[in-house]
């Protein structure tokens, strides 16, 4: 009796405090207009000057907004439009001496921005109430990205560009090792402040740099307060103050990160455009409204994937992506969506990423590198020889576009109809085989030597989906007869020898900064080499020219057919394998409002509209306790001992009766 | 006893001097200080001046042997100062962390104990029955699956088909208990197994004992001799094997922390680990350290108070 009036009164004990419920939210907070995501990793700080990963973006860019930003429906095309700016830059040739160098053609931009701003209110400002933000605070931002303790990714965009930017860093830099602050008050050429208009700035360049106004949409460029930074001091990079239309409420690492409407956040509007065909798909059914929409959105920390699914399928996150873990569920054998989710009102999207993955092939690598017709012929062999729809099919679900050139979709000058010669799979090989004849390597043998052409694949893919990616890779470029031979190690060591320029084939990838052709194309622009972004160190003095005059100009045709030459060249030269344009699959439940994905705007939090009334209806009904099983359980356990006791009872008493014939025996 | 207790403590110091010059030798030896800057640094491609200033900002610019006086220094001071890769002070974290990971361990470690000595006595007081037969082959089954099959499987059934609770989060509070309760389950029941047997052979061989024929000779009830006399004699072995698992505790609450998304200690490490956070890293080793030694010191304490045969000198 003792045992089983513990049990029940344990079981008891457990439902009380699991509340017989498994909604990880506190009660009706579902019912409200919070939109509920998750997040892998916590960010790591989330300061306007030195966040740069796409979960730190995603929450900052809501906080800390820039001059410009991206129109959220336009993907087909992506456009700017003006967020925490009046009117759109002013843009001049702005020539000016430099003692020693002479005349250099610069170019002057004004910005004029919104006389309404006000940051947030917070404890560093006086009272608590956020003051009018002024140009100051612009060139405040870019003065903190010039200070060695934020540790700016971003530094190296602006200080080649930005008239005596570079002095700046270095100055701080000598400051930093004498162990004292940076310079915040010697004024520079480039960043100018109006005499007259407080609401008005100038950036002064050496160089015709038409993509300025895509870094003035980075949240790098978003004012900042003096006073946040005195305020807080080191502990800046998790309290950000800014002016978006949210507001960081609550930070817990590793738990949970909520925002709150900004109540002094600048009036913008849900846009009334789109791309054709938004209106038809209800994209446009929030025009006119304030943003944000959503009141609140709540982000919770889940480390591991299957966990933050499983809430998906509950209803517990809004959205989720679909990746290989879940992909036999959320589609069918002929690429639809399954039943299961059309059952839970789930809706499919997909959308292109700015994100290209590539081979590359070391130009200075004796066997693979240079520039002579039989290197290139080998590269162009090798280039022929894998297959990138299969790569596509067995590693991204069939979820993107196999790759033909380093620009991808959404970028000015991507061309769906042009195909790279090189990048045509054929199964029987033929050219390639040709090619690799050409080259010296007959059937993958070295015709001097006689041996076995090996090709050394450096990587870190040593978990399990990187060996079949490896035996992937291998038996394709084996089929020309050449040896692969896959050098897994840890990333530490992979990185270590990409930088040591120790490493012969690699595989890599290339996320957007912004959307121009000009951030895809410097990845074969010779000075760029390591340790800059051209990871192949390719370098071709005809390239690098037109590199240099396509990346002042604005788009155009005559733009585009600078762009076209160079690609030309590329494909001859072959020293990248482009595999995949990445494309995303995205689910969202039909209680959120319409969406759209895009390729890089970070800034769709606030476009979020939820019907919390129907989530919470369809949550309960989704989420009803099943406690049968569990008391099934006791009561098995508990009448399954029953027949135990008596046993033992009856093992007690034949003891006793036992023992009276042993005690005669030992009297006797 | 309160010098013993001293010159137990005072043998931990070459302990923890040793562990943070392993932990250093390991750290440097395997990620070189510009190795750390370059994970670290957000920038994709970080400039050789980029990586100079985050060594100054850090204070990784000085020579090998200072690095490591200055190490050695704040680790026995308990200076752990701030996080290489979010710049947030490490004790504030430390304090943040503790609550969780102390809900978690402190409840997985007490109802293991509960349930596995509940089990045990159940098993030996329905020994040779059918009922012993059942633990003994359940505790094998429960001995033989993954422990990572466990926390999914669990969490599946009692989250996701049973619906009975989140299945991941946190809420501090009393609500903490609604989020500690899946994972606690888990992580009682993947110790059950070995528990149970390794109790009940405990309890068994006390069974055996002399003074247990003298209790039945005297007719003491069966089960009083289980729950009262036997009981307090396996208390011995029971305490020896309970406080060496506390480790393998703080080893399991990273994953059940990992997988239930609870802010603890564990998923902490880890992640600094994962991050090559060398000055979360350094402090999370020399804190593990330290709650070691505590617990063997621990240990030999209650090994005194449960048998008076044993003096602390």
């Amino acid at each position: 009796m003792f045992s089983r009036r513990r049990f029940w009164s344990g079981l008891a004990f457990l439902f009380l405090l699991g509340g017989c419920g498994n909604s990880p939210y506190p009660t009706g907070l579902t019912r409200e207009s919070v939109y509920f995501m998750s997040q892998q990793d916590d960010p790591r700080k989330l300061d306007p000057a030195s966040s740069y990963r796409a979960n730190e973006g995603q929450i900052l860019d809501v906080i800390c907004p820039s001059y410009y930003e991206y129109q959220p429906l336009k993907t087909k095309k992506i456009q700017l439009q003006l967020m925490l700016g009046e009117r759109e830059a002013e843009r001049e040739s702005y020539p000016y001496t430099v003692a020693g160098k002479g005349k250099v053609q610069g170019e002057r931009w004004t910005f004029h921005i919104r006389h309404d701003l006000r940051f947030q209110d917070d404890p560093c400002f006086p009272g608590g109430k956020g003051r009018a933000i002024t140009a100051k605070d612009f060139l405040y931002a870019f003065r903190r990205m010039a200070d060695p303790a934020n540790a700016s990714p971003v530094v190296t965009f602006f200080s080649d560009k930005v008239v005596g930017f570079s002095d700046l860093v270095e100055r701080n830099a000598k400051l930093q090792k004498a162990d004292k602050g940076a310079d915040y008050v010697t004024p520079i050429k480039g960043l100018q402040l109006d005499a007259t208009d407080p609401y008005t700035f100038r950036i002064v360049l050496n160089q015709p740099f038409p993509q300025l106004r895509y870094l003035m949409a980075m949240h790098f460029t978003s004012p900042m307060p003096f006073e946040a930074v005195t305020f807080y001091g080191k502990e800046i990079n998790q309290h950000p103050v800014g002016c978006g239309p949210y507001v960081l409420q609550e930070w817990t690492p590793k738990r949970r990160i909520a925002l709150a409407v900004n109540p002094n956040r600048p009036t913008e509007f849900y846009p009334s455009e789109g791309d054709p065909g938004d209106k038809e798909k209800g994209l446009l059914r929030d025009a006119g409204k304030r943003l944000p929409l959503a009141d609140k959105v709540v982000i919770t920390n889940i480390p591991e994937s299957t966990t933050g699914w499983n809430l998906f399928l509950q209803g517990y996150m809004d959205a989720w992506g679909v990746t290989q873990t879940n992909f036999q569920q959320v589609m069918t054998q002929q690429g639809a969506l399954s039943p299961e989710m059309k059952e839970h009102d789930i809706r499919l999207v997909k959308s292109n990423d700015l994100w290209v993955t590539y081979f590359a092939f070391n130009m200075s690598d004796p066997v693979v590198g240079g520039y002579t017709p039989q290197k290139r012929k080998l590269r162009q062999a090798i280039s022929l020889a894998l297959n990138s729809q299969e790569f596509i099919e067995l590693f991204s679900m069939g979820n993107g576009l196999a790759a033909q050139s380093i620009i991808p979709p959404g970028i000015y000058g991507y061309d769906p109809k042009y195909h790279n010669p090189y990048r045509t799979f054929d199964p029987k090989l033929a050219k390639a085989k040709q090619l690799l004849k050409e080259a010296g390597y007959p059937n993958g043998i070295d015709a001097k030597t006689g041996d076995r052409l090996t090709i050394y694949y450096d990587n870190a893919k040593i978990e399990a989906a990187g060996r079949q990616y490896i035996g992937l890779i291998s038996r394709q470029i084996e089929a020309l007869g050449i040896h692969l031979e896959s050098r897994a190690q840890r990333d530490v060591v992979w990185q270590n020898k990409i930088e040591g320029n120790d490493w012969q084939l690699v595989d890599y990838g290339w996320i957007a900064d912004y959307p121009d052709a000009e951030n895809f194309l410097f990845l074969l622009y010779g000075p760029n080499k390591r340790p800059g972004p051209n990871l192949s160190g390719y370098n071709n003095p005809a390239y690098n020219r037109l590199f240099e005059r396509m990346r002042a100009m604005n788009d155009g045709p005559e733009r585009l057919a600078l762009m076209h030459q160079m690609r030309q060249m590329v494909q001859e030269d072959c020293p990248l394998i482009y595999l995949q344009e990445v494309q995303r699959m995205s689910l969202y439940y039909n209680w959120l409002g319409a969406n759209k994905p895009h390729p890089i705007a970070n800034t769709l939090l606030k476009y979020r509209a939820v019907n919390g009334e129907q989530r919470a209806q369809l949550q309960t009904k989704w989420n009803r306790p099943v406690v049968w099983p569990i008391l099934m359980f006791g009561v098995v356990l508990v009448l399954g001992s029953l027949p135990a006791v008596q046993v033992v009872k009856h093992r007690h008493n034949r003891r006793v009766t036992d023992r009276n014939p042993s005690q005669q025996e030992v009297s006797a | 006893m309160l010098r013993y207790l001293l010159r137990r403590v005072l043998y931990a110091v070459p302990v923890l001097l040793g562990v943070s010059l392993a932990t250093f030798i390991l750290f440097y030896g395997i990620f070189p200080p510009e190795q750390i800057a370059r994970r670290n640094l957000s920038a994709k491609n970080p400039t050789s001046q980029q990586i100079q200033e985050w060594l100054v900002a850090h204070d990784y610019n000085h020579p090998l042997p200072q690095q490591f006086k200055k190490h050695m220094t704040e680790l026995m001071l308990l200076r752990f100062g701030r996080s290489d890769s979010t710049g947030e002070e490490i004790w504030t974290r430390i304090k943040t962390g503790a609550g969780p990971s102390t809900i978690i361990a402190g409840l997985v470690f007490t109802a293991s104990l509960a349930t596995r000595l509940f089990f045990a006595l159940w098993s030996a007081y329905f020994r040779a029955t059918y009922v012993d037969t059942w633990i003994t082959l359940v505790s094998v089954f429960l001995m033989s699956v993954v422990y990572i099959v466990l926390v999914i499987a669990g969490q599946y059934l009692m989250g996701k088909v049973l619906r009975l609770f989140p299945l991941a989060g946190y809420q501090s509070g009393w609500t903490a208990f609604r989020f500690a309760v899946l994972p606690v389950i888990i992580g009682v029941i993947s110790g059950l197994g070995g528990g149970t047997r390794l109790f009940r052979t405990f309890m068994l061989e006390e069974m055996n004992q002399d003074y247990v024929r003298t209790a039945r000779a005297k007719g003491v009830p069966e089960s009083r001799i289980l729950f009262v006399h036997v009981l307090k004699n396996a208390a011995i072995p029971i305490i020896t094997s309970t406080v060496l698992a506390i480790p393998a505790l703080m080893l399991g609450s990273l994953v059940l922390e990992s997988f239930f998304g609870i802010p603890g200690l564990g998923s902490y490490t880890v992640d600094a680990i994962n991050a090559q956070d060398f000055a979360v890293v350094r402090a999370m080793v020399f804190l593990g350290t330290l709650l070691y030694i505590a617990g063997a010191i621990l240990t030999d304490v209650c090994y005194a108070l449960a048998d008076p045969r044993i003096r602390l000198e």
